[in-house]
């Protein structure tokens, strides 16, 4: 294998990695390195035995290993390289990077580019620092899933899945198809977390006790977990007391966030948005470090598999141009500012040169609300929620009605019709 | 059930116990150490803030304790003890942080005090320097006082060098071994264990927690314990750089301490709230993290509940705590010979060294014959850390044994060859597995490598995943296999 | 006359519906929808609810221990758990590509069982 001549080095093989370097090489670049630190291409989608992805980018329901085969076979039949088992260890500035695996030990490489797809962790117990006892059987349900679909293992059976992202609410309903009683989703917001479609499809068809506006105070059980007290918050998310209830249970799975994974970008010296939570990036998914791109999960997390894909097509494509053809010139920086009732915008910067897509979430859910971009987007919403990320396609045209030559666009959400 | 003897038993396996087996190991004695819990230093040793040399804290209070003796005769061997032994000793030095005339009044009362002791090395640093030596630290702090002693270990990575060292010596270890009885027999005692019994000649008793229950046993309580429950919370280690000394500043309310410090692995602790608690309940409680996390921003404004990754509690176990602080147990008994209790309370791991050498003169005292051991090697070497070798280490270890090569624990880079040695060295679940090489203490908290952890241990240990425990006894992380709650099988 | 509230899962709204049925069991009247679309989504969900089962089954002579399928077209909502019990039954071996019927005719509703992966080993 040669480690010299790399066009473009993917870091991670999900929904993101694959989709960047097929790009990259549909672009152009000709040696085209995957670097993945499991055994196998696809990152999280083989656990992901459930269906909804592909539902825009393929037109099909398809299932997470589904969605998965479809790129596997594109990127061999593009003969794209792949290293399996192997961790990237290293980034630095001027895109050197050390990777490691068992079978050539360090490995080093300096590629012309290289696309971060590293994805996502999830928040822990340690993170939250809810109160009780260190048994065993506290899972994320990211890891939870891993060992249900993939190695073949039950936690436990009675389980309380504290948190209703999507993730929570998928392994609600898997665990009740595998014979598990889900006593109750904990959720602390008065609204689900996730898609409203997993709230239907996983808690109301498998009639799962969903406890809006509750937290866990406190995890009993010394040796596992013997039970949960659970209570209802205020306003201000404090547990009230009095409203305390125990909930007998054996394993408590957390569904409360996730985090974009920058720790090699930090080594990088990539400047990370706190807000989106990864790399602060421009239209072509570059970030501040010339050369090295973003796209996908780890530049901030997506509801849909399909946006992920695309995303880091960009992150791809820009990439292989860069190999290519050197630095682009700078065009001219326009920043995204969020406003009133919004949490982040990807990308956090463009050259307003041409087409881009916002990717934009909300703080908080209303309803009945105006999206605003500067003075050239204004658009009604019968709802804005954070679980739901919004879309919005600004053509270069558009973009030219700019008045002035505005250094930052301003996004907000008003209400009003 | 069976029946052992031995010369000496110590009874616990935490880093009192465990300097005592290797200090007795220099010597020709028989020596079985058992311990209750299925890895070493899973109690208190597991549970502080890793900070050692901790001359100047104990002039806090009562100079003339046996304590204070103890944590100083400790300092000038630590380092050469963790050089032996092949454990990580990182000299950062104290800074503790003076707002005010009144809190620099008190400083000066503490200096003179270390140096009318003969205690040397503590200096005023002023603001300027304090700046330099600390940008990030509050501005608050027009002073501070610098000790330069004191300096920082992973207690549990030296408790089981200790016991390496002393098994290599030949002590005989125990684990999973709880004492539930002892009982005098003429010149010897009988130890009741949940592994069978142990006739022994000489006890010394090092069970953390449990010292004066075990003590009560033989009607030696000859002192009253109290269980202090602390709170510790770690920070993420993208904020290691934050501080490079161990800072402290004096609380603001009774019953807390307000330290912030490095760890050896680059980590930053930060604590701790002290309450008195039942033995054995480790539970945090909310209130209490909110207090800690209100303290340490008065040393760095900048930190928030998002920079915490984890937390824990841990218990000192006090003497006379209504006094204050208080003095610590190293004393054979009066009412029976030979049984010798240990109990140091805090700072312990800084008393360690000093403890093993006093314990070995109080068996001798009481009667147990020394005679060297010429076999003794003091040196211990450690299983490699591969994130901290050189690129050319690396090759070598791969080279040899490429699961040195297969990184499994992303966080805190652990390869599957760290782990499989680990057991090989004695881990036999995801603690200690964790304990040992750092895999599950990264930012994802054992979230992406627990699956692959458990299975290398299935493996290793030739046993089924789902019998992996994460702690020992009832601890199993998984406990069906899939569809077997349909009625289906594997 | 009997109620039924149904939650609407087109868009991001989620409108909760309100389905009026007489004694016939017909649906006499619907309220709380915002668009056709969802009045359309309601009307099947209420005549006959499906979903796509997603499942994992065993392997046998093959390193990874479980393997993923799903049903080629929806079922009964109603039959989804018998249907995962059905699946407890089987076992898989390599080779096997991705699309391949796994189990024709589940349960006799016509829908086959089909793999999601290919195993190869």
């Amino acid at each position: 294998m040669k480690f010299s001549d790399v066009d473009v080095a993917v870091i991670g093989s999900g929904p993101a990695g694959m989709a960047a370097a097929i790009k990259a090489k549909e672009e152009g670049a000709e040696h085209v390195l995957i670097l993945e630190r499991q055994e196998q291409l696809g990152g999280l989608l083989h656990q992901c035995v459930h269906n909804g992805f592909g539902l825009l980018y393929f037109g099909q329901d398809l299932t997470g290993p589904e969605y998965a085969c479809r790129f596997v076979e594109k990127i061999r039949d593009l003969g794209i390289e792949v290293l399996l088992e192997t961790m990237v260890t290293q980034i630095s500035f001027d895109r050197k990077l050390t990777a490691v695996n068992s079978r050539e030990g360090p490995i080093h490489t300096q590629p012309k580019s290289i696309v971060l797809a590293m994805g996502c962790r999830e928040r822990s117990r340690g993170q939250l620092s809810i109160p009780g006892t260190r048994p065993a059987g506290i899972f994320t349900a990211g890891t939870a899933q891993r060992l249900v679909n993939v190695e073949g293992f039950i936690p436990g059976k009675k389980v309380v899945i504290l948190g209703s992202g999507d993730i929570g609410m998928i392994m609600a309903r898997r665990l009740s198809l595998e014979g598990v009683e889900v006593k109750a989703v904990i959720e602390i917001l008065p609204y689900v977390g996730g898609l409203i479609r997993n709230e239907v499809q996983c808690l109301h068809d498998f009639d799962i006790p969903l406890y809006l506006e509750y937290t866990v105070t406190q995890i009993h059980g010394e040796q596992r977990v013997e039970a949960v007290t659970i209570a209802r918050v205020d306003k201000n998310k404090r547990p009230v007391d009095g409203t305390e209830q125990n909930i007998e249970c054996d394993t408590l799975l957390l569904s409360v966030g996730l985090i974009p994974e920058n720790e090699l970008s930090r080594m990088a010296g990539v400047a990370l948005d706190p807000l989106a939570g990864g790399p602060v990036v421009d239209e072509r998914r570059e970030t501040n470090v010339p050369g090295i791109f973003a796209g996908g999960n780890v530049v901030h997390v997506h509801d849909l598999v399909d946006d992920v894909s695309w995303e880091a097509e960009i992150a791809g494509a820009w990439a292989a141009q860069f190999s290519q053809k050197g630095a682009f010139e700078k065009k001219g920086k326009i920043v995204l500012r969020p406003g009133r009732n919004i949490r982040s915008i990807v990308p956090q910067t463009i050259s307003g040169q041409s087409d881009v897509t916002f990717y934009i979430r909300v703080k908080e859910m209303e309803e009945k609300v105006r999206l605003r971009i500067g003075d050239i987007y204004d658009r009604a919403f019968r709802v804005a929620k954070p679980s739901e990320m919004i879309k919005v396609d600004l053509l270069q045209k558009e973009l030219n009605l700019l008045k002035g030559n505005p250094s930052e666009l301003v996004v907000e959400c008003q209400k009003g019709e | 059930m069976s029946q052992m003897e031995t010369e000496v038993l110590i009874i616990g396996g935490g880093v009192l116990g465990a300097v005592i087996a290797r200090e007795l190991s220099r010597y020709k004695v028989d020596v079985l150490l058992v311990e209750k819990e299925v890895d070493f230093g899973w109690g208190s040793t597991k549970t502080n803030m890793c900070i050692v040399c901790q001359g100047g804290d104990t002039l806090e209070f009562r100079p003339e304790y046996h304590r204070t003796k103890l944590v100083w005769d400790s300092m000038p061997l630590m380092e050469p003890l963790c050089q032996e032994l092949d454990v990580p000793f990182k000299r950062v030095g104290e800074l503790a942080l003076i707002r005010n005339n009144e809190e620099f009044g008190k400083f000066q009362k503490l200096k003179s005090k270390a140096e009318k002791l003969g205690l040397a090395g503590h200096q005023f640093i002023d603001q300027d320097t304090l700046r330099q030596m600390e940008p990030n630290v509050t501005r608050e702090a027009i002073a501070a006082l610098y000790d330069p002693n004191i300096a920082i270990v992973d207690p549990v990575r030296l408790t089981i060098a200790l016991i390496e060292n002393a098994g290599q010596n030949g002590v005989k270890v125990m684990r999973e071994n709880e004492v539930l009885n002892i009982f005098q027999k003429g010149n010897q005692f009988e130890v009741e264990t949940n592994r069978g019994s142990i006739k022994c000649r000489f006890i010394v008793n090092a069970a953390g927690t449990s010292v004066d229950k075990i003590a009560r046993w033989v009607n030696s309580d000859d002192f009253v314990l109290y269980p202090i429950r602390g709170y510790v919370g770690i920070l993420d280690k993208n904020l290691g750089d934050l501080i490079k000394h161990e800072i402290h500043m004096r609380p603001d309310a009774p019953g807390q301490m307000n330290i912030l410090t490095p760890s050896v692995h680059g980590n930053l602790f930060f604590g701790t709230t002290m309450q008195p608690a039942r033995r054995g309940d480790y539970s945090t409680t909310r209130r209490i993290a909110q207090i800690g996390l209100q303290n340490v921003r008065k040393i760095i404004p900048d930190l928030s509940e998002k920079d915490i990754i984890n937390s824990f509690a841990g218990f000192l176990v006090f003497r006379n705590w209504e006094v204050g602080w208080h003095e610590s147990v190293v004393q054979a008994s009066r009412k029976v010979s030979r049984f010798i209790s240990i109990c140091i309370g805090y700072p312990g791991v800084s008393a360690a060294p000093a403890t093993g050498r006093e314990v070995v003169e109080l068996l001798r005292r009481e009667g147990l014959r020394l005679e060297s051991n010429p076999k003794f090697s003091p040196f211990r070497k450690a299983s490699p850390n591969f994130s901290k070798l050189s690129e050319e280490q690396q090759k070598e270890l791969i080279a040899q044994d490429s699961r040195y090569g297969h990184v499994v624990c992303r966080c805190e880079t652990v390869t599957e060859g760290e782990i499989v040695e680990a057991v090989r060295r004695g881990a036999t679940t995801l603690d200690g597995i964790k304990f040992r090489t750092r895999a599950g203490m990264g930012r994802c908290q054992g979230g992406f490598c627990t699956p692959r952890v458990t299975k290398i241990l299935g493996r290793e240990l030739g046993l089924p995943e789902d019998k992996i425990t994460k702690k020992g006894r009832e601890s199993r992380i998984l406990l069906y296999k899939a569809k077997e709650l349909l009625g289906g099988e594997l | 006359m009997i109620e039924e509230k149904i939650i609407c899962i087109g868009c991001p709204l989620g409108c909760e519906t309100t389905l009026k049925i007489d004694d016939q069991g017909e649906v006499v009247k619907i309220t709380g929808y915002k668009c056709k679309e969802g009045r359309q989504y309601v009307l099947e969900e209420h005549r006959s609810p499906v979903r796509v089962l997603t499942a994992t089954v065993l392997t046998q002579n093959s390193a990874r221990p479980l393997f993923p399928v799903r049903t080629s077209r929806p079922l009964l909502k109603t039959q989804l758990r018998e249907a995962a019990k059905v699946l407890t039954k089987v076992k898989v071996k390599p080779p096997i590509r991705v699309g391949q019927i796994i189990l024709p005719n589940l349960m006799n509703t016509g829908i086959d069982v089909i793999a999601t992966d290919d195993l190869l080993n």
